[in-house]
C-alpha cells in the first residue's frame, strides 16, 4: 500500500500533496429491552486525498473506491488551481515522520466471535434489567472496530498505524405511570476485548439510578454554589472552553481574535487547562494526527490566563504559532479540522477532594455526570446525569432535571475551588464539529467548585 | 446489479433477502470567514444486505464494491456476514414486500446535476457580497451531490432512480468584546436555488441581523411567545418521536395509546410527504421496497397513525408505512421523509417580515428563532427547558432588540393543545415545512 500511495504522490502535480487510506473492520451489537436488536459486521474502506497549489485553496477528494485512488489524487489537485486564494494559504513546518505505529491490540476484536460479543452484552443488559422491574426499557449497544491507517504526505511523512477501539453504552428506561427517568452508563478506549470485561457494576449502576429518580423532586431552578463531578466537569472544559480555543475559529477573524488574545485573565490561579492527545492509553490519544504533527500535552489555561490554542499546519502558520497535533479527521471521507483530543482540568495540588469542595457551603448543587451540553459560543447549557443538593457542608437529597445554564467567561471566573481527585473519563460517544462526528475525545478533570451558577429546573417565573 | 446480489443471497437464505446499492457524488465548495477556501469531491459507494433465514434476520454493510456493481469477489463475504448476523438474530416474521405501483416523482434536476464548479463558488461570492457588513465575517458553504439509488427483495419488488441535492448555508458572525452573535440560514432543495430564493435567504439573515444589534433586558413570567419556523424544533422533536413506530413498540410513546384521539389543538397537523418535488428527502419508494405515500399523522389535532419500517411493523402486527431507511452499515430504521405542519403552500418567493405576522396583538413577549440544548435530556416526555441562542423581544406588537440570558420552558404536549395562532411565513427548515406559531402563556426566566 505503502508503494501505491509514494507512487500516487510522485505523479501529482501540486505544490503539497497527502493521501490517507483506511480500513475499518468493525462490529456492532444492539440490544433493546430483552430484545437483541442488531448484531452487525461490517466493512468500510475508503481515501481521502488533499491538494494545495501556491495560490490555491485546498482541493479534497475522498473515495471509496480504491481503484479510483490515482484519478482522485489528480482530482485534488485540480480542485486546488480552480479557487484561488488571497493571501495564500502556508502550512508550519513540520518535521517529516517516517513510523509504524502498531497500537496494542489488547485482545484483537476481530479475533473473537460475534457470538461472544453479544453474550457480553446480553451480560451487562441483563444487570440493568435485573435491577427492578421499574426499568421498562434499556438499550445497549456494544461496538468495536480496528482501523488500519495509511498516510503519506510529499514532504517525506509516511505513517502507518493499526488503531483499535472498543465502546460501550447503556441506557436504562425507568418508568412509572407518567413518569419517565434514565440512566446512562459509557466506555470509550482505544483498547481491545480485554478491556471491557467485568463491567457489569456501572451498568446496574445507572439503572438503580434511573429507578432512584423516579421519587426524587426537581431540583429548584436559581443560583447556586454548584459543585461539578470530574465528569460534569469533564465535558464542560471541553463543550464550554475546549472549542473556543480551536484556532480555526480565530485565526481569520480579528474580533475573535481579540476576545482569545493569549495572556486574557480567563478564570483565578487555581484552573490550569490543556489537551493532551499524547497521554498514554486514551481515547482521544494517537501519535500522529492527520496532518501528520506528532500530538502533544497543550497548555491552554496556566494560573487563569489564556497561554496556547489548538493548532492544524494552517493555523499555526497563520497565526505565527506552533502546531499543536490537532488537525484530525473522523475518517477517510472528510478533510482534517482542528479537533481537541484529551481535554482536561488540571487536579489542584492540595486541592482535596469533594468534603474539601462543600464543607463551607449551606446551600448548594452536586451536579454528577452529563446526559449532554450544548455552546452557542459564549452561552452554554449542559443537561447533568443527576444531582445531589448540598446542606450545611454535607451531600443530601437526589434531586433531578438539573440543567446548567451560563456564560462562559462569568462562568469560567467563577470556578474557585478545584480538587486533586482528577480522573479521566474514559467515554463512549465523541466530539461534533462541522458535519464530524462522533470523534474520539477523552476529558478528565478534578471535582470543581463555581461559586455561583444559575441551575435550570422548574423555572421560578 | 443489485438484483443478482438479491438472487444469490436468495439461494443461501430460505427467508429472502433484500438489498440497498448506493451511490453518492458530492461536490462543496467553502468560503471561510469571507474569503474563498477550499473545494472538495466526494465519490462513494456501498451496499447494504438483509437476509433472513431459519426465522431469523441479519445485515451486513460493505463499502468494497466496484464501479456500479456488488462484484462476485464482495457479494459472497457480504452474504457470510449477513447470514453469520441472522444466526443471532431473534426470530422475527418478516415478509418481503410484493410489487407494487411505485408513483412517479421527478428527483433528477439536470440544472442541479449539471452546475459547474465556477456555478457553485458563483453563488457563494454573490451570497457573501451581499451578506458582507462592518464588523461582521462570513460564512458560505455550497454543496451538491448526485444519488443512485437501487434497492430489490426476492419477493420480485425493486426499484431505482438518481436523485439531486443542492445546500447553500451562511453564516454572519458579530463578535463585541465577549458578545458574540451568529446569524445563519441556509435552503436545501433538489434542483438549483432561483435567484429569489437566494435573495430570501439574505434578507432571513439581514433582518434577523439588524434585530439582533440592540440588546435589550428579557421579559420575565408567563408570555405571549412566538417560535419562527426554525426555533420550533424544541417544540417538533418530542411529537414526531412520539409518532414513531419504534418508540410505540417500546412502550415510551406517550402518544402510543391515542389514535383516533383529540391530542392537540384542531390547528395542529402534521403530514410526511415524501412524494414533494423538489426536496431531497423525497422518493418514489422507500429503502425496503415500499411505495412512497404521503402519510397523515395528526389531523385537525388527531393522532392518526405512525411510522413503521417493515420491521417494526411486523413487530408491532402493522403495515410498513414506507418509512424504512437504511444506511450503508447496519440494518433499516424507520424515519420521516418531509414533515409538513399545517397545509403546504407555496414556498413564498417574497421575503416575510420577522415573525409570520403574529407579533401585532403581542404587549410585552418574546420572538424564538434558536435555542441552545435542544434533544438533550428527557425529550420524549415533553417537558422542556432551554436558554436561547437567538431572541428577541417583541412590545407592543414590534421587535425592539436582542435578548440574552432569558430561558424558555414548558411542556410541548401542552403547548400544542393551545395554540394561539399559525404565522403566515410557512417556509422549508431542512426537511420540516412550518409557519411561526404563537403560543399565549410560556414561561419566559431571566437569569
Amino acid at each position: 500500500m505503502i508503494d501505491r500511495l509514494t507512487a500516487a504522490l510522485a505523479r501529482s502535480r501540486a505544490d503539497y500533496t497527502e493521501i490517507r487510506v483506511e480500513r475499518t473492520w468493525s462490529t456492532a451489537v444492539t440490544f433493546r429491552g430483552r430484545r437483541l436488536e442488531a448484531a452487525t459486521a461490517s466493512e468500510d474502506q475508503g481515501g481521502c486525498a488533499r491538494a494545495l497549489h501556491a495560490g490555491g485553496g485546498w482541493g479534497v477528494a475522498s473515495f471509496t473506491s480504491l481503484g479510483r485512488l490515482e484519478a482522485m489524487v489528480t482530482r485534488a489537485a485540480e480542485l486546488s488551481r480552480a479557487v484561488p486564494v488571497d493571501p495564500p494559504i502556508r502550512l508550519a513546518d513540520v518535521p517529516p515522520h517516517q513510523a509504524d505505529a502498531l497500537l496494542d491490540l489488547d485482545g484483537d476484536v476481530r479475533g473473537v466471535p460475534i457470538a461472544e460479543k453479544k453474550r457480553l452484552l446480553e451480560a451487562y443488559n441483563g444487570a440493568m434489567l435485573g435491577v427492578s422491574d421499574r426499568i421498562v426499557d434499556t438499550l445497549a449497544v456494544y461496538r468495536d472496530e480496528v482501523s488500519e491507517y495509511w498516510y503519506v504526505n510529499s514532504e517525506g511523512t509516511i505513517l502507518h498505524e493499526l488503531r483499535p477501539e472498543v465502546t460501550l453504552s447503556g441506557t436504562a428506561v425507568a418508568r412509572r405511570n407518567g413518569t419517565i427517568e434514565k440512566g446512562l452508563e459509557s466506555i470509550g478506549l482505544r483498547r481491545g476485548w480485554h478491556s471491557v470485561q467485568d463491567k457489569a457494576a456501572g451498568f446496574r449502576e445507572v439503572a438503580e439510578r434511573a429507578v432512584q429518580l423516579l421519587d426524587a423532586p426537581r431540583v429548584k431552578g436559581g443560583t447556586y454554589p454548584v459543585i461539578l463531578d470530574p465528569e460534569l466537569a469533564g465535558v464542560f472544559i471541553h463543550e464550554a472552553f475546549g472549542h473556543l480555543s480551536e484556532a480555526d475559529f480565530v485565526y481569520e477573524n480579528p474580533q475573535a481574535r481579540k476576545m482569545m488574545t493569549l495572556g486574557r485573565r480567563f478564570g483565578k490561579p487555581v484552573l490550569n487547562v490543556g489537551d493532551n492527545g499524547a497521554a498514554p492509553g486514551l481515547r482521544g490519544t494517537l501519535p500522529f494526527d492527520d496532518e501528520g504533527t506528532p500530538t502533544r500535552d497543550t497548555p491552554l489555561i496556566k494560573e487563569g490566563i489564556l497561554v496556547g490554542r489548538l493548532h492544524s499546519r494552517e493555523t499555526a502558520a497563520a497565526m505565527g504559532e506552533r502546531p499543536s497535533g490537532n488537525a484530525r479527521a473522523i475518517s477517510f471521507r472528510h478533510p482534517p479540522i482542528v479537533r481537541m483530543t484529551n481535554t482536561y482540568i488540571a487536579g489542584a495540588r492540595g486541592g482535596g477532594s469533594l468534603e474539601d469542595l462543600i464543607g463551607d457551603v449551606k446551600l448548594g448543587v452536586y451536579a454528577c455526570g452529563a446526559f449532554g451540553g450544548q455552546t452557542m459560543l459564549e452561552n452554554f447549557s449542559f443537561t447533568a446525569a443527576y444531582g445531589r443538593m448540598i446542606r450545611d457542608g454535607r451531600v443530601a437529597e437526589l434531586v433531578k432535571d438539573v440543567v446548567l445554564a451560563g456564560n462562559l467567561f462569568q462562568t469560567l471566573d467563577r470556578i474557585d475551588h478545584i480538587a486533586a481527585d482528577f480522573r479521566w473519563n474514559q467515554m463512549g460517544g465523541g466530539c461534533g464539529k462541522a458535519g464530524q462526528y462522533p470523534l474520539p475525545v477523552t476529558e478528565g478533570a478534578p471535582h470543581v467548585r463555581i461559586e455561583e451558577a444559575l441551575v435550570g429546573g422548574e423555572l421560578a417565573a | 446489479m443489485i438484483a443478482q446480489l438479491v438472487e444469490l443471497a436468495r439461494r443461501r437464505a430460505d427467508g429472502g433477502a433484500d438489498a440497498v446499492w448506493r451511490r453518492l457524488e458530492r461536490t462543496t465548495v467553502a468560503f471561510e470567514w469571507g474569503r474563498l477556501k477550499s473545494a472538495g469531491t466526494t465519490e462513494e459507494a456501498g451496499a447494504n444486505l438483509r437476509v433472513r433465514h431459519r426465522g431469523r434476520v441479519g445485515v451486513a454493510g460493505t463499502t468494497a464494491v466496484e464501479g456500479n456493481d456488488v462484484g462476485a469477489q464482495h457479494a459472497g463475504p457480504l452474504l457470510d456476514r449477513a447470514l453469520a448476523s441472522a444466526e443471532l438474530g431473534e426470530e422475527l416474521d418478516l415478509a418481503f414486500p410484493v410489487p407494487a405501483p411505485i408513483p412517479p416523482l421527478t428527483t433528477f434536476f439536470d440544472r442541479a446535476a449539471q452546475a459547474s464548479l465556477d456555478e457553485l463558488i458563483g453563488i457563494g461570492r454573490s451570497l457573501l457580497a451581499r451578506l458582507e457588513r462592518q464588523g461582521c465575517r462570513v460564512n458560505v458553504a455550497i454543496d451538491r451531490e448526485t444519488t443512485a439509488t437501487r434497492v430489490a427483495n426476492s419477493a420480485g419488488a425493486g426499484g431505482e432512480y438518481r436523485g439531486t441535492g443542492f445546500g447553500v448555508s451562511a453564516d454572519v458572525w458579530r463578535i463585541a468584546g465577549d458578545d458574540v452573535l451568529v446569524v445563519s440560514d441556509a435552503l436545501e432543495g433538489a434542483d438549483l436555488p432561483s435567484d429569489e430564493a437566494l435573495t430570501a435567504l439574505v434578507a432571513s439573515i439581514t433582518a434577523r441581523l439588524d434585530h439582533a444589534l440592540r440588546v435589550v433586558a428579557p421579559p420575565q413570567g408567563s408570555l405571549p411567545v412566538v417560535f419562527t419556523p426554525a426555533g420550533l424544533s424544541a417544540l417538533m422533536l418530542p411529537v414526531t418521536q412520539a409518532l414513531s413506530g419504534k418508540a410505540v413498540l417500546q412502550g415510551i410513546s406517550p402518544l402510543g395509546a391515542k389514535v383516533g384521539e383529540q391530542v392537540f389543538d384542531p390547528q395542529f397537523s402534521l403530514t410526511d410527504d415524501p412524494l414533494r418535488v423538489g426536496r431531497t428527502a423525497s422518493r418514489p419508494l422507500d429503502d425496503e421496497c415500499v411505495p412512497s405515500r404521503a402519510l397523515c399523522l395528526v389531523e385537525r389535532g388527531v393522532v392518526q397513525r405512525f411510522i413503521y419500517d417493515l420491521e417494526t411493523a411486523a413487530r408491532a402486527k402493522a403495515e410498513s408505512t414506507g418509512n424504512g431507511q437504511r444506511g450503508i452499515f447496519g440494518k433499516p430504521v424507520p424515519a420521516y421523509t418531509n414533515i409538513v405542519l399545517g397545509d403546504v403552500g407555496a414556498q413564498h418567493a417574497a421575503p416575510l417580515p420577522l415573525g409570520g405576522g403574529l407579533l401585532a396583538g403581542i404587549t410585552d413577549g418574546l420572538l424564538v428563532d434558536e435555542l441552545i440544548g435542544v434533544g438533550q435530556g428527557n425529550v420524549t416526555g415533553g417537558a422542556f427547558s432551554h436558554p436561547v441562542a437567538l431572541a428577541y423581544r417583541i412590545e407592543r406588537g414590534e421587535i425592539t432588540g436582542r435578548v440574552k440570558d432569558a430561558a424558555v420552558a414548558g411542556n410541548a404536549y401542552e403547548l400544542w393543545k393551545r395554540v394561539g395562532s399559525f404565522g403566515n411565513d410557512a417556509r422549508w427548515t431542512g426537511s420540516r415545512w412550518a409557519p411561526s406559531v404563537l403560543f399565549e402563556g410560556v414561561s419566559v426566566a431571566r437569569r
